[in-house]
């Protein structure tokens, strides 16, 4: 069963510097594209609407990550989550697999942040030599701080965009009116790259902190960004 | 004699238990149980001297070595050839459906139907899940559409352990009217014939009650515990497929080819096979897959190749265990001797029993007929109850207990491992909703047939 699955995905292994260095040239609104491809609604969107989300998600995030360091200035991201009562945590569990999480919010008030995949990140980081391109990067600082916008995002839940743009889903006369799952992720990664004042999307991290755990799937992971962001088709 | 043996036979019961319990090869531990099964009581049957044993067993103990080596060793994995058969196409069906896109698109518009409220959504996948495993059968199939529905209720912020756990446990309910695992367990009814004594109607008549029992039961446990706090996890999943994401787009009118089969079998007796058949070029049809002979060809027979693939890791096993129950059949004489006294020939009694130590069904137990069962059965059947009480009575902590709940079930496991679920957390919750859905079928099938 899994020998069958890896099969599926066996392909050429990207070397990491490559799809790192590829990844970084992608842009807000195919970053957007790629987030649009794992929401459950997505079929529900042109493309235009799609765009047009996508920039308003990340200006969501921009000014949210803003205000809080206008609330909180000079102080560090874990410091943040500290100041705001918020428990954060950084257990040592393994994660791997096909589906790898890399850290989790629990409301109202605990962020987790896995630390295997950081360290295998850091690892990797300075095996590869990839400062150069990355910069002075915080693996541990990025991913606390996409959990933590989620956590702003529960505690103004009634008037932030995440969580109040919703669509129809049913015809009239009846009605159910759903929240952009994708919309919170595009934001929470905008808002990271704000607060921690990296270059790139923190988007990048998916194929950087995969690759740690299974080079097949973070090399499968890499093809499907770039047929979401229009660079590649991927074989049918 | 009679009592060495069978407590010989039950020394080595209580072992294959802990070996299964232990995380051991069953394939192997079920036929090493087999020759010890077959040995014991023949050895048994050479020595045994006690007149009143002879008289009330005579014709179980004047077997001879050859028949009783061609009954365990030959006619046993030859009698399950028919099981198989309906095995691998149940597959091939799951394969059809995944390669056209039904089930992605499926379950793609039940999750627009719900949106973000994780109660609604969860409970329509569910809906939606049992009703596709009420026709397909395999690990393949239960692997394709776990890694589309676990991602989207772990993205609409339900707990990991809830989002694997209605999973399992929707599939599982479907497994109670479906016609490949029905054929697995009708297995264990042969007449003498070598035909079974429990028709697919006499099945159907409870199980689908059963079905919808245990479907309830989830609906209420996501309505119930995905109230509770949600959780946002960052995470990134594989692609599985090379196929591009927005190909699978299958037509409305296709969508009703997951429960296509079942349907022609309950309402207009169509044979299985032929039902899988006609389910599976329905929904190539429809899915404008056939396009010319030689690429019909070609897809029906990669469609058929994978299906089999699917089914190889089931193959080996399904064919080692009914060496064990041509074998347990053997031991009757002497568990009846041991336990014959002990057990009350009493429906109610036996029922109450049932219901309370159902988690027995779990770690391949003496509650299911995919561990220890066939030998519990065994016992039963030489109490002499009917068949139609004591099908029901075993398969429902087999299919919920077993199939639905363990963690030594091949794709609950791999649930497991994909959600990131601790095995212990996960067995915290099915094992009790799982108890309690046995409880209630136990008392439902004593209602109906004790």
């Amino acid at each position: 069963m899994f020998r069958r699955k890896k099969q599926e995905i066996s392909q050429k292994i990207f070397p990491l510097e490559e799809m790192v260095s590829e990844l970084l040239k992608l842009g807000e609104q195919q970053w957007g594209s790629y987030a649009f491809y794992h929401e459950p609604l997505e079929r529900k969107f042109t493309e235009e609407q799609k765009k047009e989300y996508t920039a308003r998600a990340c200006a969501c995030g921009r000014e949210e990550a803003r205000k809080l360091m206008t609330q909180f200035p000079g102080r560090k991201v874990r410091d943040i989550i500290k100041d705001m009562g918020l428990k954060g945590e950084m257990p040592d569990l393994p994660t791997g697999g096909g589906h790898v999480i890399f850290a989790q919010y629990t409301e109202p008030d605990q962020i987790l942040v896995f630390g295997d995949c950081v360290k295998k990140a850091e690892k990797m980081i300075e095996e590869a030599n990839l400062w150069n391109c990355l910069g002075k990067v915080n693996i541990e600082e990025i991913l606390f701080a996409h959990e933590l916008f989620h956590a702003v995002e529960f505690q103004k839940k009634r008037e932030i965009y995440t969580q109040t743009e919703k669509i129809e889903l049913w015809r009239k006369p009846f009605s159910n009116k759903s929240k952009i799952l994708c919309l919170s992720e595009m934001a929470a990664m905008e808002f990271a790259k704000e607060l921690t004042g990296i270059s790139f999307s923190p988007y990048v991290l998916d194929v950087l902190l995969m690759y740690g755990y299974e080079k097949e799937a973070a090399s499968a992971l890499y093809e499907e960004i770039l047929e979401a962001a229009g660079i590649r088709e991927r074989e049918e | 004699m009679e009592y060495i043996i069978g407590i010989l036979l039950l020394i080595s019961f209580f072992g294959l238990a802990v070996y299964a319990v232990r995380g051991g090869n069953l394939m192997l531990g079920i036929f090493v149980m087999g020759i010890i099964w077959t040995v014991l009581p023949m050895l048994g049957n050479m020595f045994v001297t006690n007149p009143e044993f002879i008289a009330a067993n005579q014709e179980a103990i004047s077997i001879t070595w050859t028949d009783a080596l061609q009954k365990v060793f030959q006619s046993g994995p030859e009698g399950w050839g028919s099981v198989l058969v309906n095995v691998i196409f149940g597959a091939w069906f799951g394969r059809v459906l995944m390669n056209t896109g039904i089930a992605s698109t499926l379950i793609r518009t039940t999750t627009e139907l719900g949106g973000d409220k994780p109660a609604i959504t969860c409970i329509l996948l569910c809906i939606v899940t049992t009703a596709c495993f009420s026709s397909i059968f395999g690990a393949g199939a239960v692997v394709a559409i776990g890694v589309i529905v676990l991602p989207i209720f772990m993205s609409l912020g339900i707990p990991k352990v809830l989002a694997t756990c209605s999973f399992m446990l929707s599939v599982g309910a479907g497994m109670f009217v479906n016609p490949v695992l029905y054929g697995q367990f009708s297995a264990f009814f042969l007449g003498e014939d070598g035909k079974t004594l429990y028709p697919y109607e006499q099945h159907i008549s409870w199980g689908i009650y059963a079905l919808l029992i245990q479907v309830v039961v989830v609906i209420l446990m996501v309505a119930f515990l995905s109230s509770k706090k949600r959780v946002h996890s960052w995470a990134a999943t594989a692609p599985t497929s090379r196929k591009k994401r927005r190909a699978d787009n299958a037509p409305g009118i296709a969508l009703i080819a997951p429960i296509l089969p079942v349907v022609l079998l309950i309402v207009f007796k169509v044979p299985i096979i032929l039902g899988f058949i006609m389910g599976s070029f329905y929904a190539l049809f429809t899915c404008g897959k056939i396009k010319s002979w030689s690429q019909t060809c070609r897809m029906v027979n990669k469609d058929f190749f994978d299906g089999v693939v699917d089914t190889a890791p089931l193959v080996g096993f399904l064919l080692m265990l009914p060496m064990f129950n041509k074998a347990a059949e053997l031991c009757v004489p002497y568990f009846n001797a041991l336990l014959g006294g002990i057990i009350p020939n009493n429906t109610l009694i036996i029922s109450i029993v049932f219901a309370l130590i159902s988690p027995m069904g779990m770690f391949r137990g003496p509650l299911t007929l995919f561990g220890c069962g066939a030998a519990t059965l065994g016992i039963l059947k030489g109490i002499g109850f009917s068949t139609a009480y004591l099908a029901p009575l075993i398969i429902i902590p087999s299919t919920v207990m077993n199939v639905s709940c363990c963690i030594t079930q091949s794709w609950i496991i791999w649930g497991v491992n994909y959600a990131k679920v601790s095995t212990r957390e996960y067995l915290k919750l099915s094992a009790v909703v799982g108890w309690l859905i046995c409880i209630i079928l136990q008392v439902m099938v004593y209602v109906m047939f004790g």
